[in-house]
């Protein structure tokens, strides 16, 4: 355990700051906790610090000491509305690495004009939970390879926080949709509702794109939400997709937010 | 050595989300903080909407101030 004082402003007492695990860090006032600073691998390798602090010196402290305690790269993630600690994270040295737009995504087809939308010839659908696990998980990876080769991202994307088995990008099978071609899955959308319906993830072959493919199973989905009472679903856009910004805003989505992933 | 629950923690509801990523929470005794999420939500990725049940940290210095660090399914 380090511990380095400092004056806070906040009392005529100096705040210490006290690396109190691997990864963690406290800053304390008079022995008691004012400000707490950590530091976790993400699924996909990469360092996420976070710190929570209830006044601006305290998390200027803790950014010094942690942040000469850490290799590079760090990773942080703040909602771009939140100035105070975007400002916070800027003073420590970091800088946008990538912003992805909030949208809400309205259900209702009289909104979305994908009440008559039709599956391209020689497609179908297969509602969630009745989709064949391996063909899911074969279609899963091939777009996972597809998406690696080109854009080279999907490691980093928001639905990859959570721990996977190694290897296994499909942790619950039921979660998803697909387009069916009579021999095997050309695409996929994964809707979770935890509170809310969330759009995790909607893919296609890159062999099969434009085809409309994607624009039937949003169609699929959202029907379904709407039908069972749902009125609107989120989902998160890396603000360089193209072809799903305008999938999205074309049927009405429109942006309410905006996390920015900060790089140091 | 340290004392690290030197907040108090009360449930509530979100009434209100704010500009600037900032949420007005009502507590259980009807008392409304101006709250805002944890580093940790944040990082996962964890939303807060309106009507959310939450759990939510008070310093004790500042009872109109507050951090989310959870958020319960409704």
């Amino acid at each position: 355990m380090n511990t380095k004082p400092f004056p806070s402003g906040l009392s005529e007492n100096a705040v210490m700051i006290t690396r109190v695990a691997d990864r963690q860090w406290h800053a304390l006032e008079d022995d008691l906790v004012v400000g707490r600073g950590y530091a976790e691998h993400r699924a996909d390798g990469r360092l996420f610090v976070g710190i929570d602090a209830w006044h601006d010196a305290t998390f200027d402290r803790l950014a010094e000491a942690m942040l000469a305690q850490l290799p590079t790269p760090l990773f942080t993630l703040v909602d771009e509305a939140d100035v105070e600690l975007t400002a916070g994270w800027r003073r420590a040295g970091f800088t946008i690495g990538r912003r992805e737009w909030e949208y809400v995504v309205p259900t209702d087809p009289r909104i979305t004009g994908l009440d008559d939308v039709l599956p391209p010839s020689g497609v179908s659908i297969v509602p969630a939970g009745q989709a064949d696990e391996s063909l899911l998980r074969a279609v899963d990876r091939a777009i996972r390879d597809e998406v690696e080769a080109a854009a080279g991202w999907w490691q980093s994307m928001p639905a990859e926080v959570i721990a996977r088995p190694e290897g296994d990008t499909v942790v619950d099978p039921s979660k998803y949709g697909v387009a069916a071609a009579p021999d095997r899955y050309l695409g996929l959308i994964r809707v979770v509702r935890v509170n809310r319906p969330r759009i995790g993830l909607i893919a296609v072959r890159a062999g099969e794109q434009r085809r409309g493919i994607a624009r039937t199973l949003l169609a699929h989905a959202l029907g379904t939400l709407h039908r069972s009472g749902s009125a609107a679903a989120w989902a998160e856009v890396h603000e360089s997709n193209r072809a799903a910004t305008a999938l999205f805003e074309g049927i009405g989505a429109r942006p309410v937010s905006s996390n920015l992933e900060l790089v140091r | 050595m340290t004392k690290d629950k030197n907040v108090i923690e009360v449930e509530g509801r979100v009434v209100e989300c704010l500009r600037s990523a900032m949420f007005t929470v009502e507590l259980e005794n009807g008392h409304q903080v101006l709250a805002h999420i944890s580093g940790k939500m944040r990082k996962h990725y964890i939303k807060i909407y309106l009507e959310d049940r939450v759990l939510v940290e008070l310093p004790p210095y500042d009872l109109t101030r507050g951090r989310i660090v959870f958020r319960y399914r409704n």
